[in-house]
């Protein structure tokens, strides 16, 4: 058990509160015809009712420290570039975000050389083109270079 | 003499030329799967999921599930030669494997691998040959309570078998079961959870989940984390163990492939915690305990013909039975579904060129596997010196890739994306994504079938105490429930805890 259990009980039992609450809005039925909401509100109480056995145990117990966190701007570099060729893989098209992409990863994240980061992020967008457009044919977006 | 002519109309199916190249790319791509640390086999057949939609679903199948069984051979490898397992299973193997390495041994520890994973793959196919299919016609009997019962247990077992909390466990999976419901009810057609956002109409994706849940955030931890993958500098020879070496390790290859197999069964067990139990067994009936990890044979041929039954073991409730033994298999389960195909007790005999046609194909691939490996240990070496830091580019970019290319659509790479940070912070605060999945999947089931009966029975709950099968599983379940508080009273009474 971690220090951040208390916290983690308590955002579970709360949103296990707002499941019951959206649940009885969808419909619970009764026992003969169970409504929309009946499998999930009792799925809510379940949850709930192991957050706060969470909370209590957290709160009652010694606790650990939990796991280093290491590695954080890596971590939170890649998140970003994922989120970032998410919204603009259709602006873009596939083949400039893929690139980018990679280049990002190599050359922000890595610290590599900007020829290797380059000449490698020109490959891979080179080599993805042909798996996945010219070969699988994924209809995936062409973006700026459909134009 | 069915099952006989049932194989052999499967080895009709499996050695077609198409399907022998998808089983060679599964066992291929397991094997290098297996080596690689930092990617498990329920990443990789999510990042593959993808690209198999447009194939033939038998196909599919035979490369997947052979995705699946070679990743236990592939494991070894790192194992023995690096000390890092290349994949969970093979944890116990690095004990006596990296020793073995140590002392010059690298190619009998290598050889034995290979070979018990061989005997032990093929002994379990022959038990998933003749069991899955009697277990099928026995559960052709179940109404909709026996299938929630059982479903109930299943989610149960997993969610208590969770290596790190019970609790949490059972916070995941009841997590995964209010997850399940997002999208339309089927009973009444009303939306659900949904928010105005078109890609939730269906139901969250299980593809762009799992993809998100194992792949991404496998990816997110070993960025945070330096892999030291310092490769044993050893020549490697004599890959063919000597005459002693299988002495030594013909009985703990049985052991291990027995009792794999028969674990791999039970939901929840998986083929990690068979290779600790099996490591265990072998060392209690050892003569010389005491030279179990520092390179003794048998600690190497245990655990990995242990792990290769328990993989294989693994698909005997999901053909059987339609329930999923473990995330892995309920990735698969998700596959057969979105291949158009019902699984549950019927899928055997409505489908038996899938299913004999992947039995047949483990056969197959296991020979593939034993040609292929021990004289491409040499390349494997060599991809364990290619860094992390440019292998997850590429992983990234295949999840990407691969979750818009379901439905040509940035709504699943947004929720792969989240679900990846979801199973990043999870796994930070040390909870399994297993239990979340596997309730995802079954959770629409067991509604249907929690719904189904109480219309049927009016609004009673008796079918469930009073039809025999049904209350089994329910008994089960809460024995499992109630032995975390018995152990904990026993714990008590002993005078483990503070001022009893």
């Amino acid at each position: 058990m971690i220090k951040a259990d208390r916290w983690i009980g308590l955002l579970l039992a709360l949103l296990s509160l707002y499941v019951c609450w959206e649940s009885v809005r969808l419909g619970l039925g009764t026992y003969h015809r169970p409504g929309s909401g009946f499998f999930s509100f009792y799925a809510g109480i379940v949850l709930g009712a192991l957050s706060l056995v969470l909370l209590c145990l957290a709160l009652f117990r010694d606790l650990k420290a939990g796991e280093a966190w290491g590695g954080w701007r890596r971590i939170l570099l890649v998140a970003m570039a994922m989120f970032g060729f998410t919204l603009l893989l259709e602006r873009l098209g596939f083949l400039i975000i893929t690139f980018v992409f990679v280049w990002f990863l190599l050359k922000v994240v890595e610290r590599r050389g900007w020829a290797f980061s380059l000449g490698v992020a020109v490959l891979v967008a080179g080599a993805s083109y042909a798996v996945f457009d010219l070969w699988l044919k994924a209809q995936l977006p062409a973006g700026l270079l459909g134009n | 003499m069915d099952t006989i002519q049932s194989i052999l109309y499967g080895f009709t199916v499996a050695l077609t030329l198409k399907n022998l190249a998808f089983a060679f790319i599964g066992v291929l791509l397991g094997t290098l799967v297996g080596v690689l640390p930092g990617i498990g086999p329920a990443a990789a057949i999510s990042l593959l999921l993808p690209s198999t939609f447009h194939a033939d679903p038998v196909s599919s199948m035979i490369m997947l599930c052979g995705l699946y069984y070679g990743t236990a051979y592939g494991g070894s490898t790192t194992s023995i030669l690096v000390n890092i397992p290349g994949e969970a299973a093979s944890i116990v193997t690095c004990f006596d494997g990296y020793q073995m390495a140590r002392q010059g041994r690298a190619g009998p520890a290598l050889g034995i691998a290979a070979f018990g994973s061989f005997i032990a793959g093929t002994i379990a196919v022959i038990g998933l040959m003749f069991l899955a299919p009697t277990l099928a016609s026995f559960a052709l009997k179940f109404g909709s309570p026996e299938y929630f019962s059982l479903m109930v247990m299943s989610i149960t077992l997993v969610a208590y078998l969770s290596q790190r909390s019970v609790l949490k466990g059972m916070m995941m999976a009841a997590l995964g079961l209010i997850l399940s419901v997002v999208g339309l009810d089927p009973f009444t057609a009303k939306l659900r959870f949904t928010y105005n956002i078109l890609v939730l109409r269906d139901g969250l994706g299980i593809v762009p989940v799992v993809m998100g849940l194992f792949g991404v955030s496998e990816v997110l931890l070993n960025v945070g984390t330096i892999l030291n993958r310092e490769v044993f500098r050893t020549r490697i020879k004599g890959l063919f163990p000597t005459r002693r070496d299988w002495t030594d390790s013909m009985m703990p290859i049985t052991r291990g492939s027995l009792l794999g197999f028969f674990l791999g069964i039970v939901p929840g067990l998986g083929t990690i915690i068979p290779t600790f139990l099996s490591y265990g067994l072998e060392k209690r009936l050892s003569k010389h305990p005491e030279k179990f990890g520092t390179g003794t044979i048998e600690g190497v041929a245990a655990p990995e013909s242990c792990n290769n039954a328990a993989a294989t073991g693994n698909f005997v409730s999901m053909f059987s039975l339609g329930i999923p033994a473990n995330a892995i298999m309920a990735i698969l389960l998700g596959a057969l579904t979105i291949y158009g195909l019902r699984p549950g007790p019927l899928l055997i005999k409505e489908r038996p060129d899938l299913f004999w046609g992947v039995v047949a194909s483990m056969y197959v691939g296991n020979a593939m596997l034993l040609v292929l490996n021990l004289p491409l240990i040499p390349m494997w070496v060599q991809i364990l010196k290619v860094p992390y830091a440019i292998l997850y580019p590429l992983i990234l970019l295949f999840t990407l890739i691969g979750s818009y290319s379901l439905n040509n659509n940035v709504g699943d790479v947004i929720i792969m994306c989240v679900f990846g940070v979801v199973g990043f912070l999870m796994n930070k605060f040390q909870f399994e994504p297993a239990p979340l999945v596997l309730a995802l999947v079954l959770g629409p089931m067991l509604e249907d079938n929690l719904r189904r009966s109480l219309l049927i029975s009016g609004g009673s709950f008796t079918p469930f105490f009073t039809r025999p099968i049904a209350a089994a599983f329910l008994i089960v379940s809460l024995a499992i429930l109630i032995s975390p508080l018995l152990k904990l009273e026993k714990l008590r009474s002993l005078g483990v805890f503070r001022g009893s």
